[in-house]
């Protein structure tokens, strides 16, 4: 019996069909602009794409558990808000610290929350953290009604400016969540993770804690949600509670495009950041193409359309044959 | 580390519906209890309330004599009490190792599961069911590649692993072939010996009486009677299950059929399975396909009602036929009982009139006349002595053997001429099964066709005229009259036949 077949490898290999859109995206966008690998433009990408990258990631825990996380958006809307509200442009470092510290908590509570409703109270996913989404959104707009506000100059300086080794800053964060996925997912959290995404019943008769996993898969995506906020509010240095609004899409079709299933338990982080990069360099190349921007939210649509018709498409040829 | 448990006078509601009213089991170290009843009479419940998947609402758990209370299945597990789950426990797109050491990883330093113990000693269990598998079954692939066999063998795994010393079998051997269930029946005897219970719930009676010490009768949910298995026949442990004693014979196979018309003929039928597959049906045969688990059977079945396409000639009462589609099949007179009854044959959450009527409704016009689509259901209900408190309730308030009935209705209602049966009396109770037995012979004298695969060797001897024996997609061995015995049929599906060879 012949066991090697394209959806096996793509359960194995989740990431590939991601790995293949990264080095088409970048193929493209180094023919459009040439000095794509020089080391200020890399920066300057890098710092761009960074904030995604962390939502996504949090985001695609979230779905191999089985869920879905609509209000990412909001809670990056709420830690923009926090920072640019309370430091201010004339702050000091120290301030700025704290109130980091402080936004890591607010978005693990606004997980915590999201957490409750889905696994405690067993409410659907989708529908909740939608719902949950207006409350973080709204909770935003509370704390700074108009645009405005700011965090110091030196502050998004150093996040402009550092890089360590000559590379991008971005670069060695993204090594950190790599390094951290790569050892929760090697541990007995990460089997219960895909046993939870996989098959939630069967994963509670085996005994598996599966209200306490969906429970933090929920606060890890509302922690990365955290560090997206901070890491947006570094790069545009002032505050604007609808910043968040868009990043939930893009949230969603980075852990798609990056062969993680929406239906949970098949995929990884590695692929999510991948596409997130990719999500990217796409907008990269409608700028540099000399398009109108209206294209971009049209390719990416024809993307996240794609990716998730491409099981069905594997499945048509098959029944074909 | 041995283990006595006992459940006593228990009660479980699901909602309104009672499932278990008084339901009492003693389970002792180094003996199987057979855990026996018909579908719905709560068995699984029982099961459910043992391993802590279910909280119970009334009555008490004794563990070596003192009281205890299971709110979740860590509980349970935690004193050595694992279950094989009829409708498996495993995470499809782990893979078998993953699936079997879950919760129980060996971990290295740092927290870091060690994928090569967690390999190895997968390795390990599965040399205890080595050379019963019929592809080559490694720890690393996925569960949702394997065959149905080969998911249920991990399922066990999975379940000694723990070590337990208390081993629950619910339907364990429903998808294993009997090399299988031999291989099964030998551990459980090990195991027995080690000082484990085992308590082994089956609908199949041969095996009961075959593995089983002791017994414990369930019927609509209360415990009815238990004893030695030494001590009691089959005929009156059926007696138990079943209100008035429907104790099925088989009806034998009504003489000369020669003389009848063939009607179907099928040659060098080919799918992803089969391999050129030919043999005639006469008109009114029972005919039965038996062998292992898996080598085409289904396939046969579903090619013939243009389910899945296929390569080859076949031609009905004289006519060509080649299906692409059932709806082609359906207004040819064939019916398929599909052998997934939950997926494939049935809208649970529908009522028992739409999935009756469901291949019918064309022929009562627009708009529907309900009242007479009503009548007809209430009439072939009334004749399958299907027990129901309304045509309009859903499907899913029915037990495993009603619900099958309800699949059988809705193809009877077409007055089908030809009728494929995919291993209809799987998880069906006894006396559903003595039913469904004088069924398919009524059916026949009336000149219908069967074409009837089943997983139960018994059946197929007990029932058919014929038996086509299916081996790795070939049709290994016919077995008519004299030569249709157990024996026979065994070893024919183990391929080791001789004669008839092709």
């Amino acid at each position: 019996m012949k066991r090697f077949r394209m959806n096996s490898l793509l359960t194995r290999r989740p990431a590939l069909f991601a790995l293949i859109l990264l080095v088409l995206a970048l193929i493209i966008n180094f023919i459009l602009q040439p000095n794509l690998f020089a080391g200020d433009t890399l920066n300057s990408n890098m710092r761009v794409f960074l904030p995604i990258i962390l939502l996504a990631a949090g985001q695609a825990v979230v779905i191999l558990g089985g869920g879905i996380d609509i209000s990412v958006g909001g809670i990056v809307s709420i830690v923009n808000t926090i920072l640019a509200a309370r430091v201010g442009l004339e702050g000091s470092t120290e301030a700025m610290w704290q109130y980091v510290g402080i936004s890591l908590l607010v978005g693990a509570l606004a997980g915590a929350i999201n957490g409750f409703f889905v696994a405690y109270l067993r409410l659907q996913p989708i529908i909740t953290t939608y719902a949950t989404s207006f409350l973080y959104a709204g909770f935003a707009l509370f704390i700074l009604p108009n645009p405005g506000g700011g965090i110091p100059a030196s502050i998004a300086e150093l996040y402009r400016n550092t890089s360590p080794l000559g590379l991008p800053l971005a670069f060695f964060v993204i090594a950190i969540v790599l390094g951290l996925w790569w050892y929760i997912q090697s541990t007995r959290y990460g089997n219960y993770l895909f046993a939870v995404g996989g098959k939630a019943q069967a994963a509670y008769e085996t005994a598996v804690p599966v209200t306490a996993v969906q429970f933090s898969t929920y606060v890890i995506s509302g922690l990365m949600a955290a560090f997206s906020g901070i890491a947006i509010t570094m790069l545009s240095g002032s505050g604007n509670a609808d910043i968040g609004s868009a990043m939930t899409l893009n949230s969603i079709t980075a852990v798609v495009i990056g062969g993680t299933a929406l239906s949970g338990g098949v995929g990884g982080v590695a692929g999510p950041v991948m596409g997130a990069i990719t999500l990217g360099l796409i907008q990269n190349i409608v700028s540099f193409a000399h398009i109108d921007t209206w294209w971009e939210t049209l390719v990416k649509a024809t993307i996240i359309v794609f990716a998730l018709a491409m099981p069905g498409i594997i499945n048509l040829f098959r029944r074909r044959e | 580390m041995t283990l006595s448990l006992s459940a006593r006078n228990v009660v479980k509601r699901y909602g309104g519906v009672v499932a278990l009213s008084d339901g009492s089991l003693d389970v002792n170290a180094g003996e199987v209890v057979a855990l026996i009843g018909a579908n719905g009479s709560g068995k699984s419940t029982m099961s459910k309330v043992i391993n802590g998947v279910v909280v119970l609402d009334g009555g008490q758990l004794l563990i070596d004599g003192k009281p205890a209370h299971f709110p979740s299945p860590q509980a349970a597990k935690a004193l050595g009490i694992a279950t094989v789950f009829q409708e498996l426990s495993l995470i499809p797109q782990m893979t078998v190792a993953d699936n079997v050491w879950l919760t129980r990883e060996p971990l290295g330093a740092g927290g870091i599961v060690s994928r090569k113990m967690v390999n190895a000693r997968t390795e390990e269990l599965l040399a205890l069911f080595a050379g019963t598998f019929k592809t080559d079954l490694r720890p690393d692939l996925p569960v949702s590649e394997l065959p149905p066999d080969e998911k249920q063998i991990v399922e066990i795994l999975k379940a000694i692993s723990v070590d337990p010393s208390i081993l629950i079998l619910d339907e364990a051997t429903a998808s294993l072939d009997s090399r299988q269930v031999q291989r099964l029946f030998e551990l459980v005897n090990k195991w027995k010996a080690t000082g484990q219970a085992i308590v082994f719930v089956s609908h199949r009676m041969e095996e009961i009486f075959r593995i089983a010490d002791r017994f414990s009768v369930l019927r609509n949910g209360k415990t009815v009677g238990a004893g030695m298995i030494k001590d009691i026949t089959e005929k009156d442990l059926v007696k138990l299950m079943v209100d008035k004693a429907s104790v099925f014979s088989f009806a034998r196979k009504s003489g000369q059929k020669d003389e009848k018309p063939v009607c179907l003929e099928v040659s060098e039928l080919q799918t992803r399975t089969l391999r050129g597959v030919s043999f005639n049906v006469r008109e009114g045969e029972l005919v039965g396909i038996g062998g292992l688990q898996g080598q085409g059977q289904r396939d046969l079945l579903l090619s013939l009602f243009g389910d899945i396409p296929f390569a080859g000639n076949v031609q009905y009462n004289g006519e060509p036929v080649h299906f692409r589609h059932p709806r082609q099949a359906m207004k040819n007179g064939f019916a398929l009982v599909p052998g997934d009854r939950a997926r494939e044959g049935l809208l649970y959450i529908r009522s028992i009139l739409e999935n009756m009527q469901l291949p019918s409704w064309m022929r009562y016009g627009f708009p529907l006349k309900i009242g007479k689509a009503k009548k007809d259901a209430e009439q072939t209900g009334a004749s399958l002595n299907l027990k129901m408190a309304s045509l309009m309730e859903p499907v899913s308030s029915l037990s495993g053997g009603n619900a099958q009935k309800v699949v059988i209705g809705k193809w009877l209602m077409r007055q089908p001429g030809l009728l494929l049966l995919d291993d209809p009396t799987k998880g069906v109770d006894v006396g559903t099964k003595a039913e469904f037995y004088a069924l398919l012979t009524q059916l026949c004298d009336e000149g219908k066709t069967i074409l009837f695969y089943s997983s139960d060797d018994e059946e197929l001897i007990g029932l058919c005229d014929r038996v086509l024996v299916l081996h790795d997609g070939h049709i290994k061995t016919e077995l008519v009259g004299a030569a249709l015995t157990k024996e026979n049929l065994v070893s024919a599906s183990l391929g080791v036949a001789e004669g008839d060879e092709q």
